[in-house]
Formats: structure tokens, C-alpha cells, sequence
């Protein structure tokens, strides 16, 4: 029965689309899983710093005409900038003193109501679209039947680079192998005479770029809104579960695993309106059946 | 609006977050769970008292079919109750899990829950928002409809404050400490900790689900969007503002959240143009605040650190 409704319904473009939020998603969930990995809390403003992203892409290329690798750029330095700024004049003071990662969720709480109210203020509530005025709206091609937005193959490769330059990073240089030693266990990181608040400082800054990198990818893909971060977080945070918290190659695979799913369900004759619900009821799935995630061995001591 | 109708809008909205607040702080003070679905709760009693006391839909244009036109106390009594099983629903997968684990599933329940209550057009009239939901006595209030529905509040909250103090304060109440502190010492004393992490949920849900009718029956309508996560993460900034583990420092807390909400509506006219963005602006002042209190005063305005840190909190007198 299952398998009649997948062959009946299984529309190329739903794979498409799963691929193209799949490979924003698991960007996403790499920055965020380096984070928390070695921070070891729930960086709840993760999502506004996905939407600061988009916005100095969509300010860069929109208002000052710069064109959009650069935008792209200044996104990325930008948001790994305020990731670094808000480490050393906020949460700097609530890790120095072996505060718990509660306290440290909440005050992400709080940085996330600042920083939205900000970007409200200063770039007003309307939705906005990372495209030139004048430039019309671009057709889709079609492609065997599969309709594609002319930006989506750019955000498929975007990812991969991305995903490919971080790997390199994480594997052959040393603070990459030190970041992944430190999600293991900061304390024997530490005892080995590494400076670990050296290496938080890159977790911060590498983190703050790939998020400002996907939040461009997905004002690109949609629109770029004061909320857009806020309401991806639980996704993305669903994506670095899954794939096993502190995990790269899980949160990559955790994040495309989500964006599929999201995308594919209404091939299972679920409404549309649920596509999100249902990549929540898969995390959650996942969560309870291996709590570990589905990649990763055990990544977390209780 | 006058200034004294102002004042009794800002504390009828102060009772109803203070019961959200009592109950939150029964969760992660009490017990230490971290409970991220809190609005979720809210929404589904408001929905539930609104659903079974409005009459049925008429005319073509109606989204929704269905409408019970019941008397408002079993849309209260239900929304309780309704609001307490989804709690204990929302427990069941997660009590076994950690902490954060814990924060992140409760968190995407409540959209889950959030997203029904947008797309069941059927039964909630979905974002047009479901409208002229009755309130209690209105037609037998001859003064000041809203004096009589502050009394109500207030009988509710001295209720529920009564009921919340013996409960932290019974053998209950010590294992819902217990669990908090570290879970493997009931547990080693052969506590159900499971069973307990459950019972504080259900029944935080169901003092959310009685603030949702209560809600509900005043303010007339309801949309979905009224109960997203900000809600959730605002009351937390309540009881972290107030004093964790302290039943009125959890009211005090969500008071003062609601009126820095609802005050900044009486500031004169802000230079630059910053009056279009007090709202937002308020917010960003509510974050600061959060973050001033847990770096100057963790233990909040009310709450006492070493009470808390004994496992001993109770009436937070």
C-alpha cells in the first residue's frame, strides 16, 4: 500500500526540492553542530544569525550593487564578526565560571530577542528578496519535467564547497582536528596543552561564517525576513540531532535527511501543511530509537 | 483607553501569564525540566474551552464545522483537561530524555501542536481565527465587566497557589526536587522519577490549559499565531527574572514582563522615529533584562540561591 503511493506519487520535483533545502539545511547543521559540540549548549540565536546573514547579503547586493560572491562574502565575515563580538561581551562571562549549559541556552534566549528586534528595526518587518530591482522574476527551466529555479543549482554547489572547505579544515589543519577532539572531551583537549579559549574563538568565528553563508543560501531560495532564522532553528537543530550532536559528517547528513523528508512527505499523501510537522516527528523518532543519532557513535557523556 | 481600563487590561493579561508562569516554574524550578512547549499547552485549552462553548458555524462562508455551545465552566473544566492529557502525551517520549534533548523535542511539539490548530480549518476556523467566543455572566455584570473577570483571575491564582504550595511542599514534591538536584538519587531509593517528570508536566499543562479558557473567554477571539514560541521563551524570561523555584517570584517575574509589554503603550512620543518600533524595542529591552539578571542575580529578584541549590524551595515566602 505504502509502496504503491510512493511509486504513484514519487514527483522528480519533490526530490529536487528536497536536495535544494536538504543542501541548505546541512550547512546549517555543520556551523551549528561545531558549536555545539564544543560549547556544549543550545545556541538558540543560531536562527538570527542565519537571518543576519541574509540580510547584509540581500543590503550588499541589493542596495549597493555589489555583486553577489562578494555579498556572499561580507555576510559570511560579517555574522562570524558578531558571532566573535557577542562570545567576548556576552556569553564569554557566563562560560568563564563553569556556568551551566541551561543558563547558557537562556542567555541565547535573550541574545535571539535582541538581535531579531534589531534586524525589525532596522530593516523593518517586510519581506524582502535577495534580487536586483529591474531584474523581473527569473523564470524557472524546466528540465524533464523537474522545474528549476535558475539559483538552485548555484545553492546545491554553494553547499558543497562549503561543506567540502570546512571538511578540509576540520581534517588536516590543526585547530579543525583540535575542534573535533574538543567535541569529544574539552577537558583531555585541554590536558593535551592546547588553549581551548583560542579554539572556542574559531569555533565562534568558522560557526558565525557557515551560518551567515546558509542564511544567504536560504534568503536566496526564499525570502529574506526578521523571522526566517527563528522558524528554521528547530529544523536545523533536528538536522544536528539526527545526525548526532558534535557529529560533521552526522549533522551533514542529518540535514539533508531533514530537508528530504520535509520535502518528500507529501508523496506519502501528507498535506503540504505538515511537511515541517513531519520532519519534527522523524527527529524526534530518531532521538528516541538511537539517541546517539543515526551517524554518530556515542558523541556526549551523561 | 483610559488610563484606569489600561491598568485593569494590563493585570487581567498579568493573572493569565502569572498562571503560565506558576506552572513553568513548577517544571524546570521544581523539577528541573526543561519545558519548551509551555504556549502549546496555553493554545490548546484556549482552543478547547473556545471550540466547545461557541454555537456551531453558520452560513456558507464558515471555514470551521463544528461548535458545541456549551456552558463556559465545561469549556474551562475541558480545556484543563484536554491540556493536562497533551502534557502527559508530550512527557511520555520525552521524560527519558536529557536535559537539552528534552528542551528541543517539548519545543517542537508545541509547533507541532501550533501547526494543527493553523491547518484544521475544520475545527479552529485555522488563521481567520475563531471569533465571539462567549465570556462567563457577561449579560449579569452590571459594573465593570472587566473588574469582575480580574476577581475571577484572582480567585484562580490563589487557588492554584494554594494547591501548588502544598504540592511542593508534599513527599511529592520532595521527589520532584530530588529528580531536579540529580535524578539518580530517587531513583537509587527506588523513586519512579519517569512517573514523576510526567505528573509535573501534566499538571503544568493543565494550569496553562485553564489560563488558555481563561484567555479565551476574555479576549473573544483567537488566532494560531498568538501562540508561537516567543511566548514559551518570554514566560521563561518571567521566572528566571522572578526567581527560580519561587511560586511568587514566578508570578512576580511574568508580572513584570507583561508590563514592560504592556506599559511602554503610555510613553510620550519617542524622538527619530522610534515610536513605530517600541514594540520591538521593548523586546530588545526584555532580552537585556534576561541576560542582566542571570549575570548580576541568578537566582533572580525572589528566588534563593542556597534554598535552591538544597533542593528545598517550597512557598518561596
Amino acid at each position: 500500500m505504502l509502496e504503491l503511493a510512493l511509486q504513484v506519487n514519487l514527483d522528480p520535483q519533490f526530490v529536487w526540492n528536497g536536495l535544494v533545502i536538504g543542501s541548505i539545511f546541512a550547512i546549517a547543521a555543520l556551523g551549528l553542530t561545531l558549536i555545539f559540540g564544543v560549547l556544549d549548549f543550545i545556541l538558540v540565536c543560531y536562527g538570527e544569525y542565519l537571518t543576519l546573514g541574509a540580510y547584509f547579503a540581500w543590503v550588499a547586493y541589493v542596495d549597493f550593487g555589489i555583486p553577489i560572491f562578494v555579498a556572499v562574502m561580507i555576510a559570511m565575515i560579517g555574522v562570524a564578526a558578531i558571532s566573535y563580538l557577542l562570545d567576548k561581551t556576552v556569553f564569554q562571562y557566563f562560560r568563564a565560571d563553569d556556568r551551566d549549559r541551561v543558563t547558557l541556552l537562556i542567555v541565547s534566549i535573550g541574545i535571539a530577542f535582541i538581535l531579531r528586534n534589531v534586524i525589525r528595526i532596522i530593516w523593518g518587518t517586510r519581506s524582502r528578496a535577495i534580487r536586483r530591482t529591474g531584474a523581473g522574476v527569473t523564470e524557472s527551466i524546466e528540465v524533464g519535467g523537474v522545474f528549476i529555479q535558475p539559483s538552485q543549482p548555484i545553492i546545491i554547489v554553494a553547499s558543497l564547497v562549503a561543506l567540502a572547505v570546512t571538511f578540509l579544515v576540520l581534517r588536516r589543519t590543526d585547530v579543525g582536528i583540535a575542534m573535533r577532539a574538543a567535541s569529544d572531551d574539552l577537558d583531555l583537549v585541554r590536558l593535551r596543552g592546547i588553549d581551548t579559549e583560542r579554539l572556542v574563538v574559531y569555533v565562534w568565528i568558522i560557526g558565525g561564517a557557515i551560518a551567515g553563508l546558509s542564511g544567504v543560501l536560504l534568503g536566496i531560495n526564499a525570502q529574506v525576513r526578521p523571522v526566517m532564522g527563528f522558524f528554521a532553528i528547530i529544523l536545523i537543530f533536528g538536522a544536528v540531532i539526527a545526525g548526532g550532536i558534535g557529529s560533521p559528517t552526522g549533522a551533514v547528513g542529518g540535514g539533508y535527511l531533514m530537508g528530504f523528508i520535509r520535502e518528500m512527505s507529501v508523496a506519502l499523501g501528507i498535506p503540504t501543511n505538515y511537511k515541517i510537522a513531519v520532519a519534527f516527528v522523524v527527529f524526534i523518532g530518531i532521538l528516541l530509537w538511537r539517541p546517539d543519532g543515526l551517524f554518530g557513535q556515542s558523541t556526549r557523556d551523561t | 483607553m483610559s488610563f484606569h481600563s489600561l491598568l485593569l487590561t494590563v493585570a487581567i493579561i498579568m493573572g493569565i501569564w502569572g498562571l503560565l508562569g506558576l506552572g513553568l516554574n513548577l517544571n524546570y524550578g521544581d523539577t528541573g525540566l526543561l519545558n519548551f512547549a509551555h504556549v502549546g499547552f496555553f493554545g490548546i485549552g484556549a482552543y478547547t474551552s473556545a471550540i466547545l462553548t461557541v454555537p456551531p458555524p453558520t452560513g456558507s462562508l464558515a471555514d470551521r464545522v463544528v461548535g458545541f455551545d456549551l456552558p463556559i465552566v465545561v469549556g474551562m473544566i475541558a480545556a484543563m483537561l484536554v491540556a493536562a492529557l497533551a502534557g502527559v502525551l508530550f512527557a511520555l517520549p520525552s521524560a527519558q530524555l536529557d536535559g537539552d534533548y528534552f528542551a528541543i523535542v517539548t519545543l517542537s511539539l508545541a509547533e507541532i501542536s501550533r501547526f494543527i490548530l493553523t491547518n484544521e480549518k475544520w475545527l479552529t476556523a485555522g488563521v481567520k481565527g475563531l471569533n465571539n467566543i462567549p465570556r462567563p455572566l457577561s449579560s449579569s455584570i452590571t459594573f465593570d465587566y472587566n473588574i469582575f473577570y480580574l476577581g475571577l483571575i484572582v480567585a484562580v491564582m490563589i487557588g492554584s497557589l494554594f494547591v501548588l504550595t502544598r504540592l511542593t511542599e508534599s513527599p511529592f514534591g520532595r521527589i520532584l526536587h530530588a529528580v531536579r538536584e540529580d535524578e539518580q538519587v530517587p531513583k537509587a531509593l527506588g523513586k519512579n522519577t519517569y512517573l514523576a517528570k510526567i505528573k509535573s508536566f501534566g499538571i503544568a499543562a493543565g494550569l496553562a490549559g485553564l489560563a488558555g479558557g481563561l484567555w479565551a473567554h476574555w479576549s473573544y477571539a483567537l488566532t494560531p499565531f498568538q501562540f508561537n514560541p516567543n511566548i514559551t521563551f518570554l514566560i521563561w524570561t518571567g521566572i528566571i527574572l522572578g526567581g527560580i523555584g519561587s511560586h511568587y517570584g514566578a508570578l512576580l517575574g511574568t508580572f513584570v514582563i507583561v508590563f514592560l509589554r504592556e506599559a511602554t503603550r503610555l510613553l510620550p512620543e519617542l524622538p527619530f522615529g522610534l515610536s513605530d518600533d517600541v514594540q520591538f524595542l521593548r523586546l530588545i529591552l526584555i532580552g537585556a533584562l534576561l541576560i542582566a539578571v542571570l549575570y548580576f542575580r541568578p537566582h533572580g529578584i525572589l528566588g534563593d540561591k542556597e534554598r535552591l541549590s538544597a533542593g528545598t524551595t517550597g512557598g518561596g515566602e
